[in-house]
């Protein structure tokens, strides 16, 4: 057994009795138990177990509130806050309806006033101010049957329709702007002309100049029954309305498009629509697909 | 899955025997490592609410690792790079009646030598070396704390004992 095996075996606390003999024959012995005798002075604080535990426990503790129970608060607050905004959202946001191509909607309002909308048309109110402001947004095509009450305003991009309590068809179709009034009394205020209504009376303007037309003696908008009917309107008024009407499109390049055009034609019957707006004109139409073409004889 | 595996050290009765069984070793390796001033008891704790903190996390046979390298990190963290002082206990002599001026004298050089001595060991030599000679643990223990050989602890504690014994003779 040599010096440092002996050492070793020492140091691992591994001696015989037998090499202990041996390894206090060694030289440095002494020094050797001086040294070890010295570190046990670098012995590490000793602590309380026990009381370091409970310290641990209690910062454990204490990070568990603020760690674990302040994010649930906040959620449960941020999901609180949340729904009541979209609650304060959703019922104070204008209410909007709109129509596609050859549909045709009834709407009542909060005063049970009643909208019906013509195809592709937008009509935008406000709901919860409803009582305050009788006020809806058009673009498009609609009737009006207004209930009793404070004023009731229609606005449209080409002008303002104010009424009492009536009844009343506004068309606006970009330049085109029509009103007629079946019942009761209509004001318009437009940018050039500020006109009243009487039951009867239409008012018209195309391309921003105002056009004059006879009496009117049907006693609703002949489209709430299926049917549109034009009296001297520029022909391509009809074909953009026969093509809100039925999903189709018009091709009719070759034709005078402000040529003037009486007559109606139905909603029901494609075929028979066409030929509602050709033949009084001497047109020929062939049908592709959805495109129609207009041609003369 | 056997049981012990399932079983989670979120429970309370775990954590506080997993404390018990290791609070003492990573106390004592943190203070041969870096000694006293950056109070080693304070970052073992730390590193048990850590342990807590990721209770579910981590499984059973994993964290004795993970406190070791939490408080290590910890410690880093601190204090990247100070020189490591160990302070003598001043154990009294047990021969306390018959001390002359001059053997007092030796062996207040002989401490500050030793104190100079030890802090020039490297981290894993003291480590080792102290908790060999002090806490009186065997090579095959230090070994498994460290997680290293059983060989790699007798080459540390053995290479710290001459560099100890080198210094002492030197200076």
């Amino acid at each position: 057994m040599n010096r440092e095996n002996l050492i070793q075996k020492w140091l691992d606390h591994d001696l015989n009795t037998q090499e202990l003999e041996a390894f206090k024959q060694l030289d440095d012995y002494d020094d050797l138990i001086t040294l070890d005798h010295q570190l046990k002075g670098f012995k590490a604080n000793s602590f309380e177990k026990e009381a370091a535990l409970e310290t641990v426990w209690n910062s454990i503790n204490s990070t568990k509130k603020t760690k674990k129970y302040l994010p649930l608060v906040s959620k449960i607050a941020a999901i609180l806050v949340i729904c009541f905004g979209i609650y304060f959202y959703t019922t104070t946001l204008d209410t909007t309806t709109n129509t596609i191509v050859s549909e045709h909607k009834t709407i009542i309002l909060p005063d049970a006033s009643q909208v019906e909308l013509n195809a592709v048309s937008v009509i935008t109110f406000n709901k919860s101010k409803w009582y305050n402001n009788r006020s809806i947004s058009l673009d498009g095509e609609a009737f009006f049957k207004v209930a009793k009450g404070q004023k009731f305003d229609v606005k449209t991009s080409l002008g303002t329709v104010t009424v009492l309590g009536t009844q009343f068809n506004v068309k606006q179709r970009d330049a085109y702007f029509e009103v007629t009034c079946y019942e009761g009394k209509v004001g318009i205020d437009t940018n050039t002309k500020q006109v009243t209504l009487l039951p009867g009376d239409t008012f018209l303007i195309i391309d921003g100049k105002y056009i004059a037309t006879e009496k009117e003696n049907l006693s609703r908008p002949s489209w709430l029954n299926h049917k549109s009917t034009f009296k001297s309107i520029p022909y391509k008024e009809v074909v953009a309305e026969f093509e809100r009407q039925y999903n189709v499109s018009i091709d009719f390049k070759n034709l005078n498009a402000t040529q003037n055009f009486t007559g109606s034609f139905t909603h029901n019957d494609i075929e028979i629509a066409l030929k509602s707006i050709t033949l009084p004109l001497q047109l020929k139409y062939s049908k592709t697909d959805n495109i129609i073409r207009l041609t003369r004889e | 899955m056997s049981k012990p595996l399932k079983e989670n050290i979120c429970e309370e009765h775990l954590f506080s025997s997993i404390f018990k069984k290791y609070s003492k070793d990573l106390h004592d390796f943190l203070y041969y490592k870096f000694g006293s001033q950056l109070n080693p008891q304070d970052k073992m704790q730390e590193a048990f609410v850590k342990l807590w903190e990721n209770c579910i996390k981590i499984p059973q046979d994993k964290a004795k690792s993970f406190l070791f390298t939490t408080a290590n990190n910890l410690m880093l963290n601190e204090f990247a790079h100070q020189k490591v002082v160990l302070r003598h206990q001043k154990i009294k002599p047990k021969h306390s009646t018959n001390i002359t001026p001059e053997f007092l004298l030796q062996e207040k050089q002989y401490k500050e030598k030793l104190e100079n001595a030890i802090a020039n060991l490297t981290e894993a030599q003291r480590v080792a070396f102290l908790m060999n000679r002090v806490e009186g643990k065997r090579f095959k223990e230090i070994a498994e704390l460290l997680e290293i050989s059983t060989k790699a602890v007798e080459k540390r504690i053995y290479g710290a004992l001459k560099k100890l014994r080198e210094d002492i003779d030197e200076l």
